[in-house]
């Protein structure tokens, strides 16, 4: 089998992967480079939990062969916060009680990040659809999508000021 | 695991397709093929690389590449029943990735998108090793919906008149498919003059339902006329039963939701 170098920059960093093999981009995330925000939910697309952003648009990584978005670079969780200290978005979630197992936190921040890019000022329907990708069981949804229109209450003020 | 092939040309592409056959799978988006096609196959061949990302507006219609997003289709084409299409097919990272031209190979009952080509009378393009080939995207169906190339691009016309689509699903956003609908009506003089009614998850494939057409053309849109074409088109489908609904169901929600986009365009 023939394989090649995929280059990447994850997070800001450089790197490279040799694969000749369908090889999804969670696998190298999660397997290779330990990036262990990027969760192995469903592995069908079904879930969120492995989202991520490549070159500024949110995707599935469970579902994209990493030969894909060779040369792209994609921000996990991980990249999200790269001061490891509380994020105002992280900070939400804990106020409104927006994470409970934590499984699906992960995808949803990326998620929300990903709505906020595209939408400072998120109406709640537009926030439920954007999370719409995104299962969580424990929550009910309701905490998190509260935790959004918080952080964008937020935004606005600061924007106000 | 498959070995990955990266095409750099339609030609190489079309070439890969003959040599490999059933053995290869082709990844647009990645969404449909990577979990129903490339873990069965020896070969998968990625062509997000060849771009066929276009979408070229003209005063006889529009011409999409096969590799136009789901995102796309709702940004930048001002098509409120494709738009419509687009929207219900997942949630926004898959929208981002699934194609237009994979939501026409898509399993049942999956294939919103297509169903509105349908009722568009859209033609599909292949490139193959004999170099293009365009067909209606019905004939298409119809003969068993064997690629022999690439899909490359789908075209259609401006809409005949009223076009619709609507989704029957469990919830309002990323809801699976239990059944969809699209109608396009054009009226002359209070009479329907063209008919053309796809409907969605009632088969293997989207279909056209050249009876429930018949019983509209040359009738005036009314309750009657609405009713025998929703009979007809329940009637013709074929529908599946899965963990979302039925085939009881399914069956008669292709007439209901049928009536109700009739009504729609009756309504004005």
């Amino acid at each position: 089998m023939a394989s090649g170098i995929v280059s990447i920059k994850v997070n800001g960093r450089a790197e490279e992967v040799v694969t000749g093999a369908v090889t999804t981009l969670q696998d190298v995330l999660r397997n290779n480079l330990d990036y262990t925000s990027v969760k192995d939910g469903c592995s069908q697309g079904g879930c969120g939990a492995c989202s991520v952003i490549v070159d500024g648009e949110l995707r599935l990584s469970c579902l994209t062969p990493v030969q894909e978005v060779d040369g792209s670079e994609v921000v996990t969780l991980e990249g999200l916060n790269l001061s490891n200290s509380i994020t105002a978005l992280q900070q939400k979630f804990i106020e409104k009680y927006a994470a409970q197992c934590g499984f699906c936190t992960p995808g949803m921040m990326v998620a929300i990040t990903a709505l906020l890019d595209r939408n400072a000022n998120p109406s709640r329907d537009e926030i439920a659809e954007a999370l719409a990708g995104n299962i969580c069981r424990c929550t009910g949804y309701l905490p998190i999508i509260e935790a959004v229109e918080s952080i964008v209450a937020e935004m606005a003020g600061i924007a106000g000021d | 695991m498959a070995e990955y092939l990266r095409p750099s040309s339609l030609e190489e592409a079309a070439g890969m397709i003959a040599a490999h056959g059933s053995t290869l799978a082709i990844v647009a988006g990645g969404t449909s093929a990577m979990r129903f096609a490339v873990p069965y196959v020896a070969y998968a061949m990625g062509v997000r690389g060849l771009g066929m990302n276009e979408i070229e507006r003209s005063s006889g219609g529009l011409s999409l590449g096969a590799g136009v997003t789901m995102r796309q289709i709702r940004d930048s084409l001002p098509i409120p029943a494709l738009q419509d299409a687009a929207r219900g097919v997942g949630g926004p990272a898959l929208q981002n990735m699934a194609t237009i031209g994979g939501n026409i190979f898509a399993h049942p009952p999956n294939g919103d998108v297509a169903t509105v080509l349908l009722a568009m009378d859209a033609t599909v393009t292949f490139f193959t090793t004999n170099g293009e080939r365009t067909q209606k995207l019905e004939e298409f169906y119809d003969s068993g919906a064997q690629a022999d190339g690439l899909l490359t691009r789908i075209d259609c016309a401006a809409p005949g008149g009223e076009l619709v689509f609507l989704k029957c699903g469990r919830q309002r956003f990323n809801s699976r498919t239990v059944i969809s609908v699209a109608a396009c009506i054009g009226l002359d003089n209070g009479k329907v003059g063209n008919a053309c009614i796809a409907v969605g998850g009632a088969g293997a494939h989207p279909m056209r339902c050249a009876a429930a057409e018949q019983a509209l053309i040359g009738r005036a849109l009314d309750d009657a006329a609405i009713t025998a074409a929703g009979d007809e088109a329940a009637r013709a489908s074929s529908p599946g039963t899965d963990a979302v609904a039925s085939e009881w169901y399914r069956r008669r929600m292709v007439a209901t939701y049928l009536c109700r986009a009739l009504r729609q365009i009756a309504a004005g």
